[in-house]
């Protein structure tokens, strides 16, 4: 049961980087390397405000904050991508590197524990509204609940956020850039938001990572964009058939059946070792499967 | 063609679909597994290596009440932390708690992510094993953290700054049902034997990596105590090992010595910096015996080994139940040992008095 409820929030967690890396990977068609930089931005900005020490009730501006963050990041490397004109590839990786940098500077030491300073899971206002709210026998589903709601927040806003019209331009500039110059509108900008969105959302993700593990650390960016991705591909091989479902409810679902997978192979009996090559070879078979690579070549043709 | 990626889409949602069911099969099955402590037959779902603990449970039905699981998270792999799990189950056999006999360790590597030794430590609450160790600070903070609300210990160990990382207050006490174990180094007595093997060195050297922390506490250490033995210091951080021929060589422009700490990454790259320092004729201090046999001068620095098994014996403390982790102190080894390489020196040609070389708990004749 612990591991499912750890699998439910971590893969929940991660989902709300996935629709970040969604946005990127299948909306603007941009391999965008900043994640592995702003996952940690996100936790490091969270976990600076928590241990500068915040109202009880005011724990979950981190978030806020950490999404700005990343959304200024996100920004950058689309200025640099569309400004500089370097490519999509590079401006990331260069976002990425100076992003350590950064990280650094905010947090001040490599590894910040949260064990003391009250998070969005655990603070005086929160569980007040929860004594009232459950029964306490239900209390261990606490941050599941809040890792839950959190998230759907984030799918249910950039669900909105896709049928403005700016959410329109930002999909059509992924599918037909031409159409958006056509219409009199300046592609890059749109390519400069919609990294700047995607950005913010896995910083936010970071942020919520840290208050859960409860330290901040600046290695835990390293293979984000990795998971990521692994999320969206199984996302959308999952759910391809299923009309119904909305693809980001999609990717939400890749990422906790991911993290499950994960979970899974582990529980087997698998050396941690192991878990990297596992985590490449699952990508590439889902890839493979899915013949994507195949179809854009052929589109592109 | 339609129909064959219509056909490899059906398979791929069965194989997820299939590994969801295995998931949810593993766990169930693991959760039997710890509640059935006598039960005599095997769980069909469990892997090999489970099915072997269930044969030794049953077999040993009589003995149920002191036979213990323990999981050991490490944070990352390396000579020093490989040296004090070790020496960890070493220190619960002096115990009487043997691997094998009345011990079952599960032992994990986090290869140096965080997000696994989340996963790790959840496991291991999840198996509702008898203790967790964990082995350096992010696998401590993890364990600590996955624990939280069960009566599982957490027993860390090679974590330079406890109370830094908030697994104990400022007197030493666990904030909760964790200790261990510090692998503070011996920053005072370091210096001392550096000034007494060369009594002219006027500025040591430190290359670190910037995203340990244990380093970083080390490091303003050093700062605080090098000026009380006539030295001054200079420090290049890194961020990866690719870094470090670099880093060496801007060091090894300024110092008349460089000295080596624990850190994860430039413990890999030794080779290369002896290489460089040693060319020039600078030499360089080590901060582990390991690093001594592979040709760092000297070393006045804690045993790894040592430091396991005064950890097992704290762990094994708590799995008696003698003492609760949240009542023992998070403990330090007070006594370091000097280890010399007497090829090292003749090298450099840098004479080692009989003073010191009496002094050393060993003296390497040769470079490994």
């Amino acid at each position: 049961m612990e591991v499912i409820l750890s699998v439910l929030c971590q893969g929940m967690i991660y989902s709300i980087m996935a629709l970040g890396v969604y946005i990127t990977y299948k909306i603007l068609d941009f391999p965008d390397m900043t994640a592995d930089g702003t996952f940690p931005l996100g936790a490091a900005v969270s976990a600076m405000m928590l241990t500068g020490g915040m109202g009880s009730g005011w724990t979950f501006l981190t978030l806020l904050a950490s999404f700005a963050a990343g959304a200024v990041a996100g920004m950058l490397t689309g200025l640099i991508h569309v400004k500089c004109k370097v490519r999509d590839l590079l401006a990331g990786i260069i976002m990425m590197t100076a992003l350590y940098t950064v990280n650094l500077r905010i947090s001040g030491k490599s590894n910040v524990p949260l064990f003391s300073s009250e998070t969005i899971f655990s603070n005086k206002a929160i569980d007040g509204i929860f004594q009232w709210l459950l029964p306490s026998s239900l209390n261990s589903y606490k941050v599941l609940i809040i890792i839950v709601v959190a998230s759907i927040l984030c799918k249910l806003l950039l669900d909105l956020y896709m049928k403005t019209k700016s959410g329109f331009l930002l999909r059509a500039t992924g599918d037909n850039a031409t159409l958006v110059t056509s219409l009199a509108k300046d592609k890059g900008l749109v390519k400069i938001l919609g990294l700047s969105i995607a950005n913010g959302l896995v910083a936010l993700s970071g942020g919520m990572m840290a208050q859960y593990q409860r330290y901040f650390d600046i290695t835990m960016g390293t293979g984000t964009v990795i998971i990521g991705l692994a999320s969206v591909i199984m996302a959308s091989n999952l759910m391809k058939n299923i009309p119904v479902i909305k693809n980001t409810t999609a990717v939400i679902a890749g990422a906790v059946v991911y993290r499950g997978a994960w979970a899974a192979v582990m529980a087997l009996g698998l050396d941690a070792k192991d878990m990297k090559f596992i985590t490449a070879a699952l990508l590439l078979i889902f890839l493979v499967i899915s013949m994507e690579r195949k179809k854009k070549v052929k589109t592109h043709a | 063609m339609k129909k064959t990626i219509s056909a490899i889409l059906r398979m791929a949602s069965i194989l997820s679909m299939v590994m969801a069911v295995t998931l949810l099969t593993a766990c169930g099955a693991k959760d039997e597994e710890t509640t059935k402590t006598t039960g005599a037959s095997k769980s069909e779902m469990t892997t090999e290596a489970d099915g072997d603990t269930t044969g030794e449970t049953a077999a040993k039905g009589d003995l149920a009440e002191s036979s213990y699981t323990i999981g050991i998270s490490q944070f990352a792999q390396h000579g020093s932390l490989d040296n004090c799990r070790e020496g960890f189950i070493e220190g619960l056999r002096q115990a009487g708690i043997v691997e094998g006999e009345n011990l079952t360790v599960d032992y994990q590597n986090a290869e140096a992510d965080t997000g696994l030794a989340n996963q790790i430590a959840q496991n291991f609450v999840a198996g509702k094993v008898d203790l967790i160790c964990a082995v350096a600070t992010p696998s401590a903070q993890s364990a600590y953290n996955a624990a939280l609300n069960t009566d599982i210990p957490t027993i860390f160990t090679a974590v330079t700054d406890p109370v830094a990382a908030e697994l104990a207050g400022e007197d030493r006490m666990p904030v909760g049902n964790v200790t261990g174990t510090s692998d503070k180094l011996p920053v005072e007595a370091q210096l001392a034997m550096i000034r007494e093997i060369l009594p002219d060195a006027k500025t040591i050297g430190i290359i670190y990596t910037t995203s340990e922390v244990n380093s970083e506490s080390t490091i303003a250490e050093y700062e605080a105590a090098v000026g009380e033995y006539g030295f001054e210091l200079e420090t290049v951080g890194i961020s990866s090992i690719a870094d470090v021929p670099l880093a060496a060589d801007t060091l090894l422009a300024k110092v008349d010595c460089l000295n080596n700490l624990t850190d994860n990454t430039v413990v890999s790259a030794l080779p290369t910096i002896i290489e460089k320092a040693n060319a020039k004729g600078i030499p360089v201090f080590g901060s582990e015996v390991e690093q001594v046999k592979i040709g760092c001068l000297a070393s006045e620095g804690i045993e790894y080994f040592q430091l396991g098994v005064q950890t097992g014996q704290m762990a094994a403390k708590v799995l008696k139940g003698e003492m609760a982790a949240s009542e023992m102190p998070y403990e330090i080894i007070e006594e370091s040992s000097l280890y010399i390489n007497g090829a090292v020196a003749e090298k450099l040609s840098i004479e080692i008095s009989d003073e010191v070389r009496e002094r050393a708990t060993e003296f390497f004749t040769e470079i490994e």
